[in-house]
């Protein structure tokens, strides 16, 4: 497992090997250490405008030991078999899943791009920028990798919010289904219906997503 | 009562008493909860005549100085609301946050980086990164706005001045402010002497 610190610590040695100024968006677990919801993730996710600075990033990695893995064990067959699927690295413990462009169907909208939660410059020779999502988009990308524990995840943040913006969340779900990606709906949707076992939503955040799926 | 129930219940600013009164303990159980509670990241203390405790549920990491923070530190008159969360973990100072500030293109963050013409020690690096990221133009009209209001760092004069013809906004609004700064720049100043007098 990585900790805070470790990825901290890994962040700063990738800065000191990068070839460029790379700049990229964090979701997932390092989102939720960022945010300081949780101490430890499998797995840093990461997803890049474009594919030299993924590439220069993968570098860097490389050169601190990472290989890549082949990710069968951690997706679903169906994600697999997306065009947009992450490159996966792995050394001991730690794994990094590199996205470029899209998180398999979901893109990174004008709001997820400007409304970001945080901001961390790494700067050796070269600076790198990681951009940390807002809960809401953290929520929205967890519910579209569907891992192992991914719901976990979702639930801690749920439970140690208590400003979630229901409305905010609905928004980028019917912004992501006008852009191309139909799935979404039926992931933001099968999500919250399994939340409303544990926390209380209000039915008028879910009817949105049924008016949209009538259409 | 488990640990997310009682930080739910106390997720906010408190002292000692007002932690013991919500709970329902006695303020010695009161201080020990706080400590075992800070030294798991919870909760952060700012001292004044009594202390404030700052209970979070989420972990409290510790930070490294940004953009915001810099500039707040050296704008005496007005100050600004960060509207996210900028940490720099390397080098940073006055020059970087001056750059960083021109690239937000946002009124506010420009206006209020103005003061940090006065702690510029390290010219050669503002003129590297503002060529870098191509704003040179903006900084040096920046600068000319900057020396009428206060004093400032004396700016090298072998650094050259702009002579292209595109004209360049600081940020999305196109007003023609110090017209004989503008036009020696090529920048539309958005600010106007009064926004300087906020700063000064």
């Amino acid at each position: 497992m990585i900790t805070y610190k470790d990825q901290m610590d890994l962040f700063r040695i990738i800065s000191e090997k990068i070839k460029k100024d790379v700049e990229c968006y964090a979701f997932g677990g390092t989102a939720m250490m960022f945010y300081g919801y949780k101490d430890e993730t499998k797995d840093v996710d990461i997803i890049f405008e474009n594919e030299e600075e993924r590439k220069d990033f993968i570098n860097a990695i490389e050169g601190i030991g990472y290989k890549e893995w082949a990710p069968f064990d951690i997706y679903v067959p169906e994600k697999l078999k997306n065009k947009y699927k992450p490159l996966v690295f792995k050394f001991g413990d730690g794994r990094f899943d590199l996205f470029v462009k899209k998180i398999f169907r979901t893109v990174i909208s004008p709001i997820m791009r400007e409304d970001v939660f945080a901001v961390h410059d790494f700067r050796d020779k070269h600076n790198l920028r990681v951009k940390v999502f807002r809960k809401e988009h953290i929520v929205l990308l967890k519910a579209v990798t569907e891992r192992d524990r991914d719901f976990e995840d979702i639930l801690t943040i749920i439970r140690k919010e208590k400003n979630f913006d229901w409305q905010y969340f609905i928004d980028e779900v019917l912004w992501q289904t006008e852009h191309g990606d139909s799935w979404v709906l039926f992931d933001a949707e099968k999500m919250l219906r399994e939340l409303k076992k544990y926390v209380f939503i209000e039915e008028k955040y879910l009817k949105q997503l049924y008016d949209v799926k009538k259409k | 009562m488990d640990k997310e129930e009682m930080l739910w219940k106390l997720e906010g600013l408190h002292t000692v008493e007002t932690v013991a009164e919500a709970l329902n303990i006695k303020r010695q159980s009161a201080i020990n909860l706080l400590s075992r509670l800070k030294k798991e990241g919870y909760v952060t203390v700012e001292k004044h005549r009594k202390s404030l405790y700052k209970v979070s549920m989420k972990k409290q990491r510790p930070r490294d100085p940004g953009m915001f923070d810099i500039i707040n530190k050296y704008s005496p008159n007005m100050k600004l609301a960060e509207w996210y969360d900028h940490q720099v973990h390397g080098e940073y100072g006055p020059e970087d946050a001056l750059i960083d500030a021109i690239q937000t293109k946002s009124f506010r963050a420009i206006l209020a980086s103005m003061r940090l013409f006065s702690h510029i020690k390290d010219w050669p690096k503002v003129y590297r990164l503002s060529k870098e990221k191509g704003i040179w133009q903006k900084v040096g009209a920046l600068y000319d706005v900057a020396k009428r209001f206060f004093r400032v760092r004396r700016m090298p004069r072998t650094y050259p001045q702009h002579n292209g013809t595109r004209w360049e906004r600081l940020t999305q609004i196109k007003k023609m402010n110090f017209p004989m700064i503008g036009k020696r720049w090529h920048v539309y100043i958005p600010f106007n002497e009064y926004d300087m007098r906020e700063v000064a």
